[in-house]
């Protein structure tokens, strides 16, 4: 019998022997490009049914109206619109497109479809970032040539080609008119036409999403990889293992396991300041509630942080102390603000503990922080422990409640716990984009997501709308900063670098700085 | 035997029609599928004109009777968060589910098998004790634990196996093991108790004095008493590894039903948990049915006896 099992024994370490020389014949059989990701968010692959998160594989399928460099600025040369203008009211927006560009099918791109596709982004069934300020600010598109766009705004406006822009979500995205006609959305979601430099091959839902290049792109011209592959892989240390078998090329890795990745001389590529973690106070049903409706408290939380050693001991270094609220640092270069040295909040326990005694709170007071974990953000709830840590130090009585966001995210917009704290990694973006977001997470009339209820910064939102002098929109929206930042409307905390780990053969990568986008392009491109 | 199954089978249905009306009520008292899939700065526009889309603003009742009645028809709805029709997602999620399970359950009974019956023929040797081992680690030894030690050590450093993914007989491996590895435990044990039982009983003994070879004693007259208690563990087991796999289909990547379940769980997708939640309900009940049957197979007093 024992011989038997001897033999049973030996037939399996054989096979895997075998299995292993498979598996590695196979590991270097690759001849695409892959990415290993840890989330797919929604897998949509129409791009008037997601949000803006998935644009790393959409926007390698689809070309943009308008087209931006790695740095998120606009430009003439990535989008299919060769030039854009404004009227001289700001009110006409004319868009000159390129020619003899093609989808995948083999028709021609026109100004048809550019109207088609932005009127479906604003459909009431779009679920895209940006389709209510664009339903409510466009009132015609015209389409006088084949080859040129007419938007007609409500109201003059500067913000037209950014929202259609890659910098932002997916309403820039052209769509075929023809073929979604003719075979409905369903088949569209399926089988996605776009005129970007890869097609659509295949989707396994949970799995991956392959793509194949194009001949000849007038953006990429024929990119270097034949194939890319983006695979759904929730677990980093399978990503990780996919790596060093040479099965992917880029992974999204946290920042803890850097340095070992860097130690086994695998390149990491960080996409700097890509979000900003910030923490707020969910308002009541008629604002701030005791007692963060005392600037005072507000105050004394910020200084209660140490945000140096968060950024250190929690991200592993990887992150830099943030101190404006909803302050996206992106932006700041656009509209010319600068923080200053004294508007970083110093670590002062001390001073904190005066505030919340002259605001009548030297015993502290109860305050709820709900914890939970974010995509790219793994380690959520280590970092709400450390803050109830810090507030515990200066004397409030925190109580750290674990839930999943969209838990939070009702009681945040039902406003049924007021004063309660949550936070999110806030994906940073230009001044356009930033701005969008202020409008809706620091404007008293958008009710639903407002964190700030401030009426001096609602004022200033109100006017950077209807404003079309750029020096004047650049002046609001500094002061909008400043403001924010004196008032302690908000807990900024850090801003975080995501790091991407690649195979040592791939070459050098810039991921830019463009929102929800890795800007595979400059590895992909053939020209 | 035919009316076993019929009233086993009315049982089935009346379990899966209150469990319908549990999953409806549970999946949608665990939060809001919008606050997922809109943007941070939605607007209430937003939220109304997705609600009304997705057919979330009609009364519960109305809802639950759509579900009811289409799910009659195989149609589960579309996913809210796939924006595909929930039955594509199961028919393609599924296959792998039972097909890794199988390579797992194969596993398992590969090596609890000889082991168990090793065991319990030779006990108290060193064969037994290492049996004993097995069972220990495999019954203490975390199941993500388990799959990420094997995904760091033989597929990220020694580079033997692929780590992820589901694309060839290789890929089985490692997932097929972790899974497999906690029912060997249990497999093992309840066959090595079973043996030790029928290999004492009087019937092994007149057969071992009218001369029937060991081996034959063993694995025919032994082997087949002590199945009963296995065959229910298995076809369980199975059920089990088809239906909640979440975590080695995590680490793997390995788009299985208990990566959908927990995708459609995070996501608060309804017409997921819904059909995911009825699907497991109905597998559960034809393994449970299939093994009352197998009883009537292996030993011919039960089926007497009905």
């Amino acid at each position: 019998m024992t011989s038997r099992l001897s033999v049973v024994f030996s037939l399996l370490c054989a096979l895997l022997v075998v299995l292993a020389v498979v598996g590695q014949a196979h590991a270097q059989a690759k001849s695409e490009l892959t990415i290993a990701l840890s989330s797919f968010s929604a897998e949509t692959l129409d791009p008037a049914l997601q949000g803006h998160n998935v644009k790393y594989y959409l926007s390698l399928m689809f070309d943009y109206l308008v087209g931006v460099t790695p740095d998120g600025q606009p430009s003439q040369a990535g989008g299919l619109a060769s030039k854009w203008e404004a009227s001289a009211d700001h009110k006409r927006w004319t868009f000159q497109l390129r020619k003899g560009v093609k989808f995948h099918d083999g028709s021609d791109m026109t100004s048809e479809d550019v109207k088609f596709s932005l009127q479906r982004a604003m459909s009431k069934r779009s679920t895209t970032g940006y389709a209510g300020p664009l339903r409510t600010l466009i009132t015609e598109i015209e389409t006088p040539a084949p080859d040129r766009v007419v938007i007609v705004t409500k109201d003059p406006t500067l913000i037209i080609p950014t929202y259609l822009s890659r910098s932002l979500s997916t309403e820039g995205m052209v769509l075929p008119k023809k073929y979604i006609e003719a075979n409905g959305d369903d088949v569209f979601a399926r089988k996605p036409v776009g005129t970007g430099p890869f097609r659509f091959v295949e989707q396994v839902v949970g799995s991956h999403i392959k793509l194949t290049a194009v001949d000849n792109h007038w953006r990429l011209g024929t990119p270097k990889y034949k194939n890319v592959t983006f695979r759904l892989v929730p677990e980093e240390t399978t990503r990780i293992a996919l790596l060093r078998r040479g099965e992917v090329d880029v992974a999204d890795v946290s920042r803890e396991r850097v340095k070992e990745l860097e130690k086994e001389k695998f390149p990491v590529y960080f996409r700097k300041d890509e979000a900003v973690l910030h923490m707020w106070w969910v308002l009541g049903p008629d604002g701030r509630t005791p007692p963060t409706n005392d600037k005072r408290v507000r105050e004394a939380l910020n200084l209660a942080i140490d945000r140096n050693e968060i950024a250190q001991s929690i991200f592993g270094g990887h992150a830099d102390p943030a101190a404006i609220p909803l302050g996206l640092s992106w932006s700041f270069k656009d509209v010319g603000f600068k923080p200053t040295a004294d508007m970083a909040y110093p670590y002062d326990v001390a001073r904190a503990k005066k505030l919340l005694a002259d605001a009548g709170f030297a015993g502290g007071f109860p305050l709820d922080i709900y914890a939970f974990q974010l995509p790219g953000l793994p380690e959520g709830k280590a970092f709400a422990e450390a803050v109830a840590g810090y507030w515990e130090k200066v004397g409030v009585k925190p109580k750290l409640i674990p839930v999943d966001y969209p838990a939070f995210r009702k009681l945040w917009v039902d406003r049924k716990a007021p004063g309660i704290v949550g936070y999110y990694n806030i994906a940073n973006r230009d001044w356009i984009g930033t701005y969008a977001l202020l409008e809706k997470m620091a404007y008293t009339p958008s009710k639903l997501n407002d964190t700030v209820n401030d009426p001096e910064v609602d004022g200033m939102l109100a006017q950077v709308m209807r404003q079309t002098d750029r020096d004047k929109i650049n002046t609001l929206m500094r002061n909008v900063f400043t403001r924010l930042r004196s008032e302690h409307a908000g807990v900024p905390v850090v801003y975080l670098h995501s790091p991407y780990a690649t195979s040592k053969t791939l070459g050098r990568w810039n991921p830019g700085a463009v929102m929800y986008d890795l800007f595979l392009d400059n590895l992909a491109a053939g020209k | 035997m035919l009316r076993f199954v019929f009233f086993r089978l009315l049982q089935s249905m009346i379990a899966l029609a209150i469990l319908s009306v549990v999953v409806f009520v549970l999946a949608r008292a665990t939060g809001d599928p919008l606050h997922m899939i809109l943007p941070m700065n939605a607007s209430a526009e937003d939220y109304a004109n997705a609600r009304q889309y997705l057919g979330l603003d009609r009364p519960y009742v109305e809802q639950y009777l759509s579900f009811v009645g289409r799910a009659l028809v195989g149609d589960f709805g579309v996913s809210i968060r796939a924006r595909r029709p929930v039955i594509e997602l199961l028919q393609a999620r599924l296959p792998n589910s039972l097909k890794l399970a199988a390579f797992a359950m194969g596993v398992s009974v590969a090596l609890a098998f000889p082991l168990g019956i090793m065991a319990a023929v030779r006990k108290g040797t060193g064969v037994d004790r290492t049996a004993q081992i097995v069972s220990i680690l495999g019954q203490s030894l975390p199941t993500f634990w388990v799959a990420i030690v094997l995904v760091e050590v033989v597929a990220g450093r020694w580079q033997w196996l692929p780590a992820g993914g589901n694309e060839g007989f290789t890929s089985y491996v490692l997932p097929g093991f972790t899974l497999g590895w906690f029912v060997v435990a249990g497999m093992m044990r309840l066959l090595r108790s079973g043996m030790l039982e029928v290999l004492d009983s009087e019937y092994v003994k007149l057969a071992r004095l009218k001369g029937v070879v060991e081996t034959r004693v063993v694995w025919v007259h032994a082997l087949k008493n002590a199945l009963i208690p296995v065959v229910t563990f298995a076809g369980i087991y199975f059920a089990i590894l088809v239906t909640t796999a979440i975590v080695v289909e995590t680490v793997f990547a390995w788009p299985g039903l208990g990566r959908l379940a927990y995708d459609g769980i995070t996501s608060r997708d309804f017409p997921v948990i819904q059909a995911v939640v009825l699907t497991t309900a109905v597998i559960v009940a034809l393994v449970n049915l299939c093994v009352d049957c197998l009883y009537a197979v292996i030993d011919p007093r039960i089926r007497y006896a009905r």
